[in-house]
């Protein structure tokens, strides 16, 4: 797992942070892990396929998931619901879609499937023992957590 | 008239935003597909003035739908609407007849002038 393949996701985080939610995240302390994994309350999970090949996990609290879905929705939510649920993947999509362009532009031609929101903690993905990147982003609205897990694929 | 719009988005989230920006400038949004299968049966269905299309979808992504839509219509006008913005996607989608191709997030500005650019 290369160092550079998190910094795109790093800066289109800030980008699209700035302008879906009006803030700018801070970025705390990168740490490695041997797997993918996730101990976080809700995570919008996202394949990625094509020269790069793995997985992207954004981890956030209950409590952060439901203030960046009512930033985002213009209202405070009352349940966590099919709309707001929603805007926490799109959120996850519009940060990876916009990091993947990144990665074109220096030679990774990568696709994306559909986000899925995973909720509950401690969810190991087992069949990928992709080497992990995490890189926490701390916002006025909790801790944003990124699990980038790419390799480049087998020739 | 007011122009008759087809959404084409797999968020709920994205459906209503485009929805609300689409309604409040005074267009009509004729009908909603969360993918890109339903936006081909829609777009039959309702013969919409403008489409907006998402990419990255489950069941048929944006650029299967573009071709099949634009396949049974050439004149069919076709706004992407997407987070992925690589070159090769957009070239894509331009190739096969979009008319527009506007990267998320976006302003809303961007929605409208893309529906006011449509004849």
């Amino acid at each position: 797992m290369k160092v550079e393949y998190i910094s795109p996701f790093v800066t289109a985080a800030i980008e699209v942070c700035q302008m879906m939610l009006g803030i700018t995240p801070q970025r705390g302390q990168l740490n490695a892990r041997k797997g993918i994994f996730t101990s976080q309350q809700c995570n919008i999970v996202l394949g990625v396929t094509g020269q790069l090949e793995g997985m992207i996990i954004y981890g956030m609290s209950i409590f952060t998931a439901d203030k960046i879905a009512s930033q985002m929705l213009g209202t405070t939510i009352r349940t966590f619901d099919e709309l707001a649920a929603s805007a926490i993947a799109e959120l996850g999509n519009m940060i990876s879609g916009n990091a993947l362009t990144k990665l074109a532009s220096t030679g990774y031609q990568c696709n994306l499937s559909p986000p899925s929101i995973i909720r509950g903690s401690s969810v190991r993905i087992s069949t990928l023992e992709i080497p992990t990147l995490v890189i926490p982003l701390i916002t006025e609205l909790g801790e944003l957590e990124i699990n980038v897990g790419l390799q480049e694929r087998t020739k | 008239m007011a122009k008759r719009i087809l959404i084409t988005d797999d968020a709920l989230f994205m459906r209503v935003t485009l929805k609300n920006i689409l309604t409040q400038n005074g267009f009509e949004v004729v009908g909603e597909a969360s993918n890109g299968r339903e936006a081909v049966e829609l777009y039959e269905k309702l013969k919409p003035d403008v489409v907006f299309m998402d990419i990255t979808m489950p069941e048929m992504d944006g650029l299967a739908a573009l071709k099949a839509i634009r396949a049974k219509d050439p004149n069919a006008y076709v706004v992407m609407c997407t987070a992925m913005g690589q070159k090769q996607i957009v070239l894509e989608a331009i190739q096969h007849g979009a008319k527009d191709f506007i990267v998320k997030p976006f302003q809303p500005e961007r929605i409208v002038e893309a529906v006011q650019k449509a004849a």
